[in-house]
């Protein structure tokens, strides 16, 4: 077939792109995997490759004097396979990035608008242009914040009750002061305090609340 | 006194519920509810956030006072429960309508009526979504792609229109309540196209009633704006 359309499996069109994408489906849910560099650039060459193929058959067909919109013949086919193939793989590839930047969105939320406050592991799964991206929502969203003059990311649940059973689980330190007492803090010592106080501790780690 | 309180008392109830259900508390409710439900976003409830934002401010400095004056903890305690789930529901009402920004930035952004729901601080800060994830996407995949093949929004160069914007499915299912008042009305075809949102949980012998409430609470969604529900 003059199409470059190859049957063999391993360069079969799309199939990288499928790779890519069930790589992304294979994290646990809400984990993220290793942003994969290298495979998304072979995704990205196998687009330039679907690109020169196409090219060059419409040049064929134009330098044979026919009609590219009406002709039907095996040229045309193959340039349209090709397409396609482009798209398909420009789907996956977008499909993968976006869907991570959607994860990331959601590390804002639930983490921290920070990028130090990212735990290491979290950190070394992004590239480099998703901690970019990272931070240039978190400030979006904090730009919001201060525009409203409220704090979004506090409160994540509904309040039960205004004091909470807390226990340290890092040394959190003696500098910090909760509402009017100052309080040791040491590690796994346990403490009665206000929710608003404690669930920004919580929400970096620092302290787990104690339930039932 | 004592004479009113026989025969009055049941009207008295009801004027008391009838004003309970329009208090801001309530209606803030109200408009986190709907928004949680549907799978689009809805008209900012722009008064009634101020109002709360006061309401909540006047409750703060109330509880910073009795705490200040030596008030039974207990008390204090209780304003300050209620103080903090006010807040919670303004959070979670702005939180909300935040993250389904996110969610479907392109897709309200194009179209106008939708863009006319949002608040000012909103449209700011879906602009800069737009932005950053326009260039995130730019930087990582679409500057590798061939010429005709680099928009965010379409697949080619001879796509006709945007067809690749994340949209809600508005084709769904979702819970909702009927409020009490009853009108006549019948799911049709028009609600289909745009609202197609059904019923989930159906007493079967109240079927058509639920629907048809349900119809007219669809209305409801589709003509409010003003902020009544």
């Amino acid at each position: 077939m003059g199409a470059g359309f190859c049957f063999s499996k391993e360069n079969m069109h799309g199939r990288l792109a499928c790779r890519l994408v069930k790589e992304f489906n294979s994290g646990e849910k809400g984990q993220l995997n290793h942003f994969n560099e290298e495979l998304l650039n072979e995704v990205a060459k196998e687009c330039s490759e679907n690109f020169l193929v196409l090219q060059s058959l419409i040049r064929k067909m134009q330098e044979e004097g026919l009609d590219f919109q009406t002709t039907r013949n095996a040229d045309h086919y193959g340039a349209l396979i090709n397409h396609l193939s482009l798209i398909r793989n420009k789907r996956c590839l977008l499909a993968y990035v976006y869907n991570r930047a959607e994860m990331i969105q959601n590390l804002a939320w639930t983490v921290g608008l920070r990028l130090f406050e990212l735990p290491e592991e979290i950190q070394e799964k992004l590239s480099h242009p998703e901690k970019e991206y990272f931070k240039k929502h978190s400030s979006a969203l904090e730009s919001y914040m201060s525009k409203v003059d409220l704090d979004l990311n506090v409160d994540m649940v509904p309040p039960k009750d205004p004091y909470i059973k807390v226990r340290v689980l890092d040394d959190v330190g003696e500098g910090i002061v909760v509402s009017d007492k100052a309080a040791n803090f040491a590690r796994h010592s346990m403490h009665f305090l206000k929710r608003t106080d404690a669930e920004l501790y919580i929400s970096r780690g620092l302290m787990e609340e104690l339930t039932g | 006194m004592a004479e009113d309180f026989g025969e009055g008392s049941t009207a008295g109830m009801d004027e008391y519920e009838t004003l309970m259900a329009t208090t801001d508390v309530e209606l803030l409710k109200t408009a986190l509810r709907n928004e949680k439900a549907a799978p689009e976003i809805l008209q900012i409830q722009t008064q009634l956030v101020k109002r709360a934002r006061e309401q909540i401010q006047l409750m703060e400095e109330t509880v910073e006072e009795f705490e200040q004056s030596g008030m039974d903890p207990l008390t204090v305690s209780l304003y300050q429960m209620d103080l903090d789930r006010a807040q919670f529901l303004l959070r979670s009402y702005l939180r909300i309508r935040l993250q389904k920004l996110e969610k479907y930035m392109f897709y309200i952004w194009k179209d106008d009526s939708l863009r006319n729901r949002l608040s000012e601080p909103e449209i700011f800060f879906v602009k800069r979504c737009i932005d950053d994830m326009e260039k995130h996407l730019e930087e990582t995949v679409l500057s590798k792609l061939p010429d005709n093949y680099q928009s965010a929004g379409r697949q080619s160069i001879i796509s006709e229109e945007d067809d690749m914007v994340p949209e809600p499915q508005l084709d769904t299912f979702v819970a909702c309540k009927s409020s009490n008042r009853f009108v006549s009305l019948r799911l049709v075809d028009r609600y289909k196209s745009s609202f197609f949102w059904h019923l989930l949980s159906l007493i079967f012998s109240f079927f058509q009633k639920q629907v048809c409430k349900f119809a007219f609470i669809n209305l409801q969604w589709e003509t409010f704006g003003d902020g009544a529900p």
